[in-house]
């Protein structure tokens, strides 16, 4: 959790109320209840949301409020939704949207 | 230095060169533009791309500096599959 | 059936909806972000008198009124469409269609992209992405980043970025494309810089400002400028560097970086590659106005306030009956010409709605736009005071244009 910032020189700290669980692409993370999963993610180390359909390149998140619909996942088989705009919360499942060619490539990025 | 090409649209993955070629192979008018390249009409509706689509068409057409209505396609956010049953949560 | 509907929970939305509930109206504000304070959430700025403005704290007091005076909020939730049936606005969600006598819009601004090679990477975003994810929800976007678009958004968020930990290597410019002449260029670049210049903790700029005013001076400004560039906040801005590609593989590794001319042209051989782990994309805001374009306003191109804008009057009235505009919709600027543009907005509304006596606090509001416009401490636009009156020409010619009746 090193990309989170807990002390702002000027900014009140926020409020973290309640640690939680959650799936992303079959892993699982931790974050803060509420906060947008692109958020829980990053501060997990996790940019790449989903692959693009037809040429599966990687995307992310872009504009972060919901505008570009870059960072559609899956959550609880629902799809689409805009991780930036989803707040998250216990037990989530989140799943990557499009082509998946690498999915190990990231996972191990991460893990190991 | 030869300048490398770009995505313009990054939903339907257009390229600026293909855009520029096509405008200029066809001639044709800024809404075939998007018809035919597809650019501006992905997933987000154009929203992130279309100030770059409209500079290039508006190149194209001279395109009038004045009053305009202008076009776009309801809903401006797409629906979610989950959404269209209506049910809950 | 509401009153007054309001798009945007933002500082045009709100403070329109606490005016607007303070008159007796049964108001409902409908945002599809997570927390009240659109736009204004993620702003962190000193003020020339040395205090900060802090967005969140000026969002929760805004939120905080309108709540306070009977105004529904309601988060989470997107707006689809609208339109008009008989004398009833309709306003469609993905579950509900609510109903409205008075519709304001006030959906703010969104980021014009400033595409690069390489900018759909994961790592790559635009500017604003890196402010909320930083103020807003306290992630870091990264450890180092290089920022690529040299404007007042760029700079202010540059600062912002550092303040919390994060190292920005570089403000740069893009290579320039084909779609980016003025943004891409180090002279005119160099000229809009001067406007903040006295918001720019630097001397350089500063004392440019002075006498780089004519334009043979600012042709040898740029020709003699420092190739290292200036720092501003600590952070090193280079108007004669361009990059030319972001690189990385599944997600962003570097970018690649060149010296170009005063006139924007690469300098070949010069480039060099600086490694970051996210890049920032900074190409400015254009008013978000796809609802009053599905709605069918009139719209005018106008340069000075960021792109095409519905037509409207003082009043904040659109030219579809019962349509209002207030914020960023109207025309790039501050969140304080927002907030004041939503109290004229609201009292419009009031008024229209048969709230008696009105009349001059209306007329008081719009002078208030004007002094906040007066007072802000920069413009996105330098000439938006001019951007805003051609607007009004526009609304008087299309005025005299449809009333021969
Ligand atoms: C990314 C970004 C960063 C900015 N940073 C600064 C800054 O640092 N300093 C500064 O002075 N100005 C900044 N601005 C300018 C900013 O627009 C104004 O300061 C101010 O916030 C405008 O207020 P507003 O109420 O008009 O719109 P906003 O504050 O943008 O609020 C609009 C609201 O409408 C909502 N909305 C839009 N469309 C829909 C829809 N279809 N359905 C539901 N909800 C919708 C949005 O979610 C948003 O919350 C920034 C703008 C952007 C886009
Ligand atoms: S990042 Fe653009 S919609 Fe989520």
């Amino acid at each position: 959790m090193s990309e989170r910032i807990t002390d702002h020189p000027v900014l009140d700290p926020i409020e973290r109320k309640k640690e939680v669980s959650f799936l992303f692409n079959g892993k699982s993370y931790k974050g803060y209840e509420g906060e947008p999963i692109a958020a829980a993610l990053l501060a997990n180390n996790i940019r790449t949301l989903r692959y693009h359909e037809e040429s599966g390149s990687p995307r992310g998140i872009y504009c972060n409020i919901g505008h570009c619909f870059e960072c559609r996942v899956t959550v609880n088989e629902k799809q689409g939704l805009r991780a930036c705009l989803t707040p998250l919360k216990e037990g989530m499942e989140i799943q990557s949207s499009g082509m998946l060619p690498t999915p190990v490539k990231e996972w191990r990025e991460t893990h190991v | 230095m030869k300048q490398q090409d770009f995505l313009v649209c990054r939903c339907e993955e257009v390229t600026y060169n293909e855009l520029m070629e096509t405008a200029s192979r066809t001639g044709c008018t800024a809404r075939e533009l998007k018809l035919r390249t597809r650019a501006g009409m992905g997933y987000c509706g154009g929203r992130t791309c279309r100030p770059l689509v409209q500079q290039i068409t508006q190149k194209l057409e001279k395109a009038p500096h004045t009053r305009v209505t202008l076009k776009y396609q309801p809903p401006v956010r797409p629906i979610s599959f989950g959404d269209l049953g209506g049910g809950e949560e | 059936m509401y009153d007054v509907i309001i798009i945007g929970a933002g500082p045009a939305g709100l403070s329109a909806a606490a005016t607007t509930a303070n008159q007796g109206l049964e108001v409902l504000v409908v945002d599809e972000y997570m927390k009240a304070g659109g736009r204004l959430l993620g702003q962190l700025y000193e003020e020339p008198d040395g205090t900060y403005w802090n967005g969140i704290k000026e969002s929760n007091h805004l939120y905080e009124r309108a709540n306070q005076s009977g105004a529904e909020i309601k988060l989470g939730t997107s707006i689809l469409n609208i339109e008009k049936s008989g004398d009833v606005w309709l306003v469609y969600t993905e579950k509900d269609t609510y109903e409205t006598s008075h519709l304001l819009l006030a959906t703010g601004a969104a980021e014009s992209p400033s595409p690069v090679p390489g900018w759909t990477l994961p790592g790559v975003m635009s500017v604003g992405a890196a402010q909320v994810m930083t103020n807003v929800h306290r992630v870091k976007p990264g450890k180092r980043g290089v920022i690529i678009g040299v404007n007042p958004l760029a700079a202010v968020i540059a600062s912002e970025l550092q303040m919390a930990g994060v190292e920005v290597t570089a403000l740069t410019l893009p290579q320039m494309n084909g779609l980016n002449e003025e943004a891409a260029h180090p002279k005119q670049v160099m000229n809009q810089l001067l406007h903040v210049a006295h918001m720019a903790p630097s001397a350089l700029i500063r004392q440019g400002s002075k006498w780089m005013k004519p334009s043979i001076m600012q042709d040898l400004g740029i020709t003699f400028y420092p190739k290292s560039g200036f720092k501003m906040w600590g952070i090193p801005v280079h108007l004669r560097k361009a990059v030319t590609e972001i690189l990385g593989d599944e997600k962003v590794a570097a970018v690649k970086l060149a010296t170009v001319k005063p006139n924007g042209d690469v300098i070949e051989g010069t480039e060099e590659i600086i490694t970051c782990d996210f890049v920032c994309i900074a190409g400015g805001l254009y008013p978000l106005t796809e609802l009053a374009a599905v709605a069918g306003c009139p719209f005018y191109l106008v340069d000075e306030l960021g792109g095409y804008v519905p037509l409207h009057n003082e009043r904040m009235e659109t030219a579809l009956d019962g349509l209002y505009v207030a914020g960023n919709i109207t025309g790039i600027e501050g969140a304080k010409v927002a907030i004041a543009q939503g109290v004229t907005a609201g009292l419009t509304m009031a008024s229209n709605h048969g709230v008696q006596g009105l009349k001059d606090r209306i007329e008081q509001s719009i002078e208030e736009i004007e002094q906040t416009r007066d007072n802000a401490p920069f413009h996105f636009h330098p000439d938006v005071k001019k951007g805003k009156q051609i607007v009004q020409e526009k609304w008087e010619e299309m005025m005299a244009a449809e009333q021969p009746l």
